[in-house]
């Protein structure tokens, strides 16, 4: 890409206008017009309804694009052509029993409307941070053991197989294959988060009240939300040690902002911090749009025939020798 | 003519990373990529169910016997916002069946891919992956 090009869009971003006076963070895409969100009955903005957050932007920038912060009209076009190219049923690689045919997902056809290059927006080169040493040895132990026991029982396959808490629901909240859908919900004094992937409810408190002692962990942590001007800022700790978002530990402490800029778009932040995990903070904005449908039960445990498959096979397996 | 292919190129990378990889993990425990199966057959029930709906279909064996198989297919959600619903798949409908069978051995493969009898894909419609697009009441015959 040629040197005028990069200063030319480097000269774009900076002159964003600052959404939550960061400069470095502002989409200029949503910050053009100056709009006032309705106020629920306690003088609060009006974030509830159902919304979205699928989308086809990767969540961390690509290497080739490690300086190029937002997408060109060009190269959002070439994007969402490569995308609706790659929504065709295909034979999968050999080896590889394959998945579903493309009817069954829903990724999202668009590129957020900011047009970032990557979901992650610090580090300045879109990347997830590296692992602290020690959590590097946990995760590496944890793919040893996977390797040697895929399917011993239940415990070893991961919480979404179960049926007990899939990983897009976090929180932090995560574009997945599809049901990308969350319904919010203001009362006097909370807000509440349904996650249709796989029905959790999120019960914010906005009571002022603090966080629950150190030795009640929670699955989804312990989130205490408050309001910073037209931004609600959820803070969230107490995590277990039964999840590990994208390497985190029982230490996360996840800061998430969410802030309607314009009646359909709520704008979606998140910082990582977590100093037994991660070598620095980290932060990603996921753009979240309005939809005009429900969310729907997702009764996961419904039928979970697969993961009786997945013990069978493994039993099987190990009756032949094959395994 | 080189920037075009450039861009085209750098999209194609941009993508790569947002295909996620724990969908095949699980696919690969449940099925057998050594056991491709191909299946032809009338559907017998449609089990709309999370997390997987599983079409059951009669499938007659080459010596004339009947056997009932299990496919899996993904979440019905999805095609709920795309306007269908279980009885989209009316009961005898022919459909074939690209997939792999189970690793328990059982009559159970995965819907790799999923068709009627002359090669169109099931459940079309728009290709408008809008999700929470409005459930639609289906028509009254």
């Amino acid at each position: 890409m040629g040197s005028r090009l990069f200063a030319s869009l480097v000269a774009a971003t900076l002159a964003a206008a600052p959404i939550f006076c960061q400069p470095t963070r502002a989409p200029k895409a949503l910050a053009a017009k100056a709009w006032t969100s309705p106020r629920t009955a306690d003088g609060h903005p009006d974030l509830e309804g159902v919304w979205t957050n699928a989308t086809i932007t990767p969540f961390e920038r690509p290497r080739e694009y490690s300086q190029h912060l937002v997408l060109t009209d060009a190269e959002v076009k070439a994007v969402e052509q490569e995308a609706a190219e790659s929504r065709v049923d295909r034979p999968p690689p050999p080896g590889d029993p394959g998945g579903y045919n493309q009817f069954w997902f829903d990724r999202g056809t668009t590129v957020v409307a900011t047009r970032r290059s990557s979901l992650v927006i610090d580090p300045a080169d879109g990347r997830v941070p590296p692992l602290m040493p020690e959590a590097q040895k946990r995760q590496e132990a944890a793919r040893t053991y996977a390797r040697m026991h895929p399917a011993d029982g239940p415990e070893d396959r991961s919480l979404a197989e179960r049926c007990l808490l899939w990983g897009t629901a976090g929180p932090p909240m995560m574009p997945g294959p599809y049901n990308n859908n969350y319904q919010i919900v203001q009362g006097r004094g909370y807000v509440a988060i349904l996650v249709e992937m796989i029905h959790d409810v999120r019960r914010i408190p906005t009571d002022g009240n603090p966080h629950l002692a150190k030795n009640i962990r929670q699955w989804m942590g312990d989130p205490r939300g408050h309001w910073e001007g037209d931004t609600l800022v959820v803070d969230t700790t107490n995590f277990t040690d039964k999840t590990h978002y994208r390497g985190a530990d029982e230490n996360l402490h996840l800061i998430e902002r969410f802030r309607r800029v314009d009646p359909d778009t709520l704008l979606y932040e998140f910082t990582v911090d977590d100093p037994t995990a991660f070598t620095r903070p980290w932060t990603a904005e996921i753009p979240m749009t309005r939809s005009t449908g429900s969310v729907f039960e997702y009764a996961c445990h419904e039928g979970n025939y697969a993961l009786d498959d997945i013990l069978r096979g493994a039993r099987r397996e190990e009756r032949q020798g094959s395994r | 003519m080189r920037k075009r292919l450039m861009i085209v190129m750098a999209g194609a990378s941009l993508l790569l990373a947002a295909v996620p990889v724990w969908a095949h993990h699980a696919f690969a425990a449940e099925f057998d990529a050594k056991k491709p199966v191909k299946l032809e057959g009338k559907v017998t029930k449609m089990e709309w169910i999370n997390p997987h709906a599983w079409i059951h279909i009669d499938v007659k064996n080459a010596d004339g016997t009947m056997t009932n198989w299990m496919i899996e297919g993904g979440t019905p959600n999805t095609l709920l916002r795309r306007g269908f619903t279980k009885d989209s798949l009316a009961i005898g409908t022919e459909v074939v069946v690209d997939g792999y069978q189970a690793k328990d051995g059982s009559f159970r493969a995965n819907g790799r891919d999923i068709t009627f009898t002359d090669g169109r894909k099931l459940f079309l419609g728009s290709n408008n992956a809008n999700e929470g697009a409005p459930y639609q009441e289906p028509e009254k015959k």
